[in-house]
């Protein structure tokens, strides 16, 4: 129980006042000594104080703002963490084009904004935290149960793209999110892009060392532009001094990190659906997980007490004998 | 001092010493009708009363007078309890009444020509409700009709200890006007040192006080006096043990007057002057 107001609570002192002062009445008696003792008077005296005091106490409490702590229960599910990193780059608002022409296409962020929807929809017990990326990593959602949250999170990527890809920093900032969360036993981030970007030597590292530490084994669905190279293209040979394309160098890279990996690619929003489906099965063990549940609050319950009272009180002053003289 | 008083008829059990003529009975010499004795002529020079049948008794000689007492008059003291629980009556105070008895008691001394005095109190006896013993009752009047517009505020009445210092020297007829809602000690201690008067103890309750109580609600009254402050819860249980406490009550005062051989007066609701009449023919010997 935390008080939002805790400062209210100094006037509780002046809650006490009806028990200290003198009734206010100005039926003036002969001589009170010629009143019997009478137990039930006493009682409805002590009662009406009481009320009073009980009164202002449920106000001075009431808008103190009482209400209980938030809770933390933990639970045990089959799902995993599953940071959600998503490219957010130009390139990703243009039409899927896949092998099928005729489709005047989904873009491709709407595509993978729909699917991942589903897929959000259709796990029930993961924890699933979203970071987006193009110039540099953009921090979204933090890992989360709530499902309405990751859903609109995923919704709102849907809208206008910017600028280039920045995998790198993408990665760096989606692995953050899994810093200081408990570890369930099943990490897994989604990498979704389209294409990819060159990683510098620095970054690599920390992506290798972070993605080790924090155990999260990577899923990489790369959306293929039409006529682009495959990742899985281990025959492609570069022209003499040129470098390899980024995709194939990304891919190497990811092969060598300490955590599993695995990559997808595809062409049509149909590939995708696999790629992730495929993602849905692997990612199947029993989770632990901490549920919050929002604090209540109590002042309602002391103003309707206080109100109560109030008309308990005024029912009283009601029979009270005004005068008989 | 016609009006409408209603005036009633009072008369003392003892023998006045009062030399102004009276209505009473007196042990001063004078012309009354009441025989007391024999002296001689030389002693008692008055050739009016010369009793003709003891002189020619006499084998002296002597000439022989008879004596009489005269009548006298008998002073008269009213004293009113000014404390706050007189204030008690809503629109009809005690305090009216007990101006409206005290009007009475005035209106009949005067009528028999005796001295009349008045003394208020409360906390102390209070010198400017002092209206020393006189025959001449303006004084006391004046004081009698300010009594009906008095409003006495939390005053108590301690001052009744020191009430005896404030009466006359002979033995007079005192009208005590009080609710005498006071402690029995105190009354006691009072009485016993009025002893040598003759105390007619006026006792003013209000019905309001007890049987006029409203039958249901909460109240909360105030003691005048003390100021201290009850709550009740009245109900028919509550409303008989009022009544039954104020039964008792008037049982303890009587029983307290009684011990001095003064029965008391009670008045209720309003003041019964042919009653008061019967008070005297009823408990005070002619």
């Amino acid at each position: 129980m935390t008080f939002s107001f805790p400062w209210v609570l100094w006037f509780i002192p002046l809650a006490f006042i009806p028990l200290f002062f003198k009734e206010a009445s100005i039926q003036y008696y002969s001589w009170n000594e010629m009143i019997p003792k009478d137990r039930l008077s006493r009682i409805v005296a002590i009662i009406l104080k009481f009320i009073a005091t009980m009164i202002l106490l449920a106000i001075i409490i009431g808008l103190s703002g009482p209400h209980s702590r938030q809770k933390e229960i933990e639970k045990t599910g089959i799902g995993a963490q599953i940071g959600l990193v998503l490219d957010r780059s130009a390139s990703m608002d243009d039409p899927f084009a896949g092998n099928d022409q005729s489709k005047v296409g989904e873009m491709k962020s709407a595509a993978a904004a729909r699917l991942i929807t589903d897929f959000v929809k259709s796990r029930t017990n993961d924890m699933i935290g979203m970071v987006s990326f193009s110039n540099s990593g953009m921090y979204v959602l933090p890992l989360t149960d709530n499902k309405n949250a990751v859903i609109s999170a995923v919704r709102a990527t849907a809208g206008n793209a910017l600028f280039q890809t920045n995998i790198g920093s993408g990665l760096t900032t989606g692995a953050e999110l899994f810093n200081k969360v408990p570890d369930s036993g099943s990490r897994v981030m989604i990498l979704l892009s389209d294409g990819a970007g060159r990683i510098d030597a620095a970054t690599q590292e920390k992506i290798k060392d972070w993605l080790g530490r924090f155990k999260i084994s990577l899923y990489w669905i790369v959306l293929r532009q039409p006529g682009g190279i495959s990742i899985f293209n281990t025959s492609y040979k570069a022209r003499d001094d040129e470098a390899l394309p980024p995709q194939i160098e990304l891919n190497e890279f990811f092969k060598t990190l300490h955590s599993p990996f695995q990559a997808y690619e595809a062409e049509d929003p149909k590939t995708l659906q696999k790629a992730i489906e495929d993602i849905n099965q692997k990612e199947k063990k029993p989770i632990k997980y901490f549920e919050k549940i929002p604090g209540q609050d109590y002042s309602t319950h002391c103003f309707v007490v206080a109100a109560l009272m109030m008309i308990g009180l005024l029912m009283l002053k009601l029979i009270e004998v005004r005068s008989w003289l | 001092m016609v009006q409408s008083t209603p005036l009633f008829d009072y008369h003392i059990g003892w023998k006045s010493k009062g030399k102004h003529p009276g209505r009473h009975k007196s042990n001063q010499r004078g012309m009354g009708i009441e025989f007391a004795g024999h002296t001689t002529l030389l002693s008692y020079p008055d050739p009016r009363r010369i009793d003709i049948r003891q002189s020619i008794r006499d084998p002296l000689g002597e000439i022989h007078v008879k004596i009489f007492n005269q009548r006298s008059a008998t002073p008269v003291m009213i004293v009113c309890d000014l404390s706050a629980s007189m204030n008690f009556g809503g629109k009809n105070k005690k305090i009216n009444l007990a101006a409206e008895v005290a009007q009475s008691i005035a209106h009949s001394v005067i009528d028999r020509h005796d001295a009349l005095g008045l003394i208020g109190f409360d906390d102390e006896i209070r010198e400017d409700w002092l209206a020393p013993l006189s025959f001449r009752s303006q004084h006391a009047l004046t004081l009698i009709h300010e009594l009906k517009k008095f409003t006495s505020t939390d005053k108590s009445n301690r001052a009744i200890k020191d009430l005896y210092q404030y009466m006359p020297r002979e033995r007079s007829l005192i009208f005590f006007i009080s609710d005498f809602h006071m402690p029995e000690v105190e009354l006691e201690n009072c009485l016993s040192n009025l002893m040598r008067h003759h105390v007619v103890p006026v006792v003013l309750w209000d019905k309001k006080e007890y049987i006029n109580l409203p039958d249901f609600g909460i109240v909360t009254i105030t003691d005048p006096e003390s100021g201290k402050k009850n709550t009740l819860f009245l109900r028919k249980e509550l409303k008989e043990k009022i009544v039954d406490s104020f039964e008792k009550r008037r049982a303890v005062i009587t029983k307290a007057f009684m011990n001095f051989d003064i029965p008391p007066f009670f008045v209720d609701d309003y003041f019964n002057a042919t009653k008061m009449t019967e008070y005297f023919n009823q408990f005070v010997g002619a």
